[in-house]
C-alpha cells in the first residue's frame, strides 16, 4: 500500500512494480525527499488517480476499487494511451528484439523459425490493430461521451448516435492480446528443441510473462473499470434526454 | 497445465481473499478471477469455460436460474456455505466457513482433478471437434475454400467457424492459428510444411 504522505522515493524502492508506471504518468525520477502527492502535482498527474492505478497495481489480482469510479474520464483516457505507446515503443520492440536474437539460434530448424517470425509478425500487426482501433474508435467516443454528460442538454445527433454505437459493441469486439502470447511461451518450453543459449530463452520467457501480466491487468482495468463507468455515463446521457 | 478458468465469487472481501490465497497454493492454479457482486460474474461465465466456480451461498441463491445450465451445473462449482445455515442442496458440493484446512483443499482439489482437460489443452478456450479440424486444416495451410471442399461444407459456414475460433482463441492470424494448434497437440511441427506460414 502506498500512501499520498509516503515519500514517493521509498514508495518505488519498497514496489518496484510500480516502475512501469512512470513512464505512462510521464512521472521523471529524481524524487528527493518529496511525497507521492508533491511529486504527482509537479508532473500534473491527479494523485488520487495515480494512488488508485498505484494500489491496484500492488495488490496482485485484485480489482481496481469502486473509488475509480468518480475520476474523470479524461485522466483514464490519458492513462489508458500512455499504456498504449509504452507497449507499441517499450514492451514489443524488447520482446521483438530478444524473438530476433532467438531466430538466429543455430538449432533452429527453418520451419521453426518461418514459425516463429510469422508467428511474432502476425500478432504484431494485431496487436498494433488493436490498439489502433481503440485510439481511434473507442478513447475518442468515451471523451465524446463526456463532454456530452456535462450539464448542458446533449447533442440529439450523438444521442442517435448511441443507438448505433455504444461500448457494450467495444466490449463485445475486445479481443485478449495475452493468449497468443501465453502460446508462444509454450511452444518455447515445450515445442522447440533444446538451445545451448539457455540464457536468451529465459529471457524471452521472463519478458513474455512480463508483457502478459501486464496485458492481463490492463484489460482488467478496461473491462472492470472503464466499461462500467462508461455504460454508467450512457445511461445517464440516454435519461437526460428523456428529461424536460 | 495451468488453470486460467478459476472463479471466486464472494461478497465479502476478507471471504474473497481466503479463499483466492488458498487457491493460489494449489498446484496448477494460476489465475484466479474475482467477483464481488452478480452482474459481472454472469458476463464472464456467459463468455468463459470455467474450471471452478467458488461461490457464496447467497450469491448462488440470488443467481440460479440465470447463471447454471444443467450440464455445467454439478461439476464445476462448489458453494461457500457459513456456519452451515445454508442447505439448498441440489447436490452440489459445498465448502463452509467452519471446515479445516484439509477438507477444504481436499474438495476443492477433488473437484479440479475430476474434469482433467487434455494434456495443455486450455479449458478456458475449448473449441469444438468441427473447429479443431477447421483449425487443424488452417494450420497445414488450406484456405477457406478448400476447407469448405474437404469437410463438405459452404465457404460461408467455413467462414463463421473461423469467426467463432478468433473469438473464442482471441486468435484471428493463420499462424497464431498455427502456434495454437502445435501447443494443444492438434498438429506436430513435423507435419507443418516447410514453407513460411
Amino acid at each position: 500500500m502506498i500512501s499520498r504522505e509516503m515519500a514517493m522515493c521509498r514508495a518505488v524502492l519498497e514496489n518496484n512494480r510500480l516502475l512501469p508506471l512512470f513512464a505512462r504518468f510521464n512521472i521523471r525520477l529524481g524524487f528527493g525527499e518529496k511525497s507521492v502527492e508533491e511529486v504527482c502535482w509537479i508532473n500534473e498527474v491527479d494523485p488520487d488517480f495515480f494512488m488508485e492505478i498505484a494500489n491496484a497495481y500492488l495488490e496482485e489480482d485484485d480489482i481496481p476499487r469502486e473509488d475509480l469510479a468518480h475520476f474523470p474520464l479524461k485522466s483514464m483516457v490519458k492513462y489508458l494511451r500512455a499504456t498504449h505507446t509504452y507497449y507499441l515503443e517499450v514492451a514489443l520492440p524488447r520482446v521483438e528484439l530478444l524473438i530476433t536474437q532467438l531466430l538466429n539460434q543455430p538449432e533452429l530448424s527453418q520451419k521453426e523459425v518461418n514459425l516463429l517470425s510469422g508467428f511474432f509478425d502476425d500478432y504484431k500487426k494485431e496487436f498494433m490493430q488493436h490498439i489502433f482501433q481503440e485510439e481511434n474508435e473507442v478513447l475518442p467516443y468515451i471523451l465524446e461521451l463526456e463532454k456530452q454528460s456535462l450539464p448542458d442538454q446533449p447533442d440529439p445527433e450523438f444521442i442517435s448516435s448511441l443507438k448505433v454505437y455504444s461500448i457494450s459493441k467495444f466490449e463485445q469486439e475486445h479481443d485478449r492480446l495475452e493468449y497468443s502470447l501465453e502460446n508462444l511461451s509454450r511452444l518455447i518450453i515445450k515445442y522447440l528443441p533444446p538451445l545451448e543459449n539457455q540464457e536468451l530463452c529465459l529471457k524471452v520467457l521472463a519478458e513474455l510473462s512480463d508483457l502478459v501480466k501486464d496485458l492481463v491487468d490492463h484489460a482488467n482495468m478496461e473491462d472492470r473499470v472503464l466499461i462500467p463507468r462508461v455504460s454508467e455515463l450512457e445511461q445517464q446521457v440516454l435519461s437526460e434526454k428523456k428529461g424536460p | 497445465m495451468n488453470r486460467t478458468g478459476i472463479i471466486v465469487a464472494a461478497e465479502s472481501y476478507l471471504l474473497r481473499k481466503g479463499v483466492v490465497s488458498i487457491l493460489n497454493r494449489m498446484p496448477g492454479v494460476s489465475v484466479v478471477r474475482e467477483f464481488e457482486a452478480l452482474p459481472a460474474l454472469e458476463k464472464f461465465i456467459q463468455t468463459r469455460k470455467r474450471d471452478l466456480l467458488v461461490i457464496t451461498y447467497t450469491l448462488f441463491d440470488q443467481s440460479f436460474k440465470q447463471l447454471f445450465n444443467e450440464g455445467d451445473l454439478q461439476d464445476r462449482t462448489i458453494i461457500l456455505t457459513h456456519k452451515r445455515e445454508w442447505q439448498g442442496g441440489s447436490g452440489i458440493p459445498t465448502i463452509d466457513s467452519d471446515d479445516g484446512k484439509g477438507l477444504i483443499i481436499n474438495k476443492m482439489q477433488a473437484l479440479l482433478d475430476a474434469q482433467v482437460p487434455g494434456p495443455d489443452e486450455d479449458p478456458l478456450l475449448t473449441l469444438s471437434p468441427r473447429e479443431k479440424t477447421i483449425v487443424r486444416l488452417v494450420s497445414l495451410g488450406y484456405t477457406n475454400k478448400q476447407i469448405a471442399g474437404e469437410l463438405f461444407l459452404s465457404a460461408h459456414t467455413v467462414i463463421t467457424h473461423r469467426k467463432n475460433i478468433g473469438h473464442k482463441l482471441g486468435i484471428k492470424s493463420v499462424s497464431g492459428l498455427t502456434v495454437y494448434a502445435i501447443v494443444n497437440n492438434i498438429i506436430t511441427l513435423e507435419e507443418l510444411s516447410s514453407n513460411p506460414v
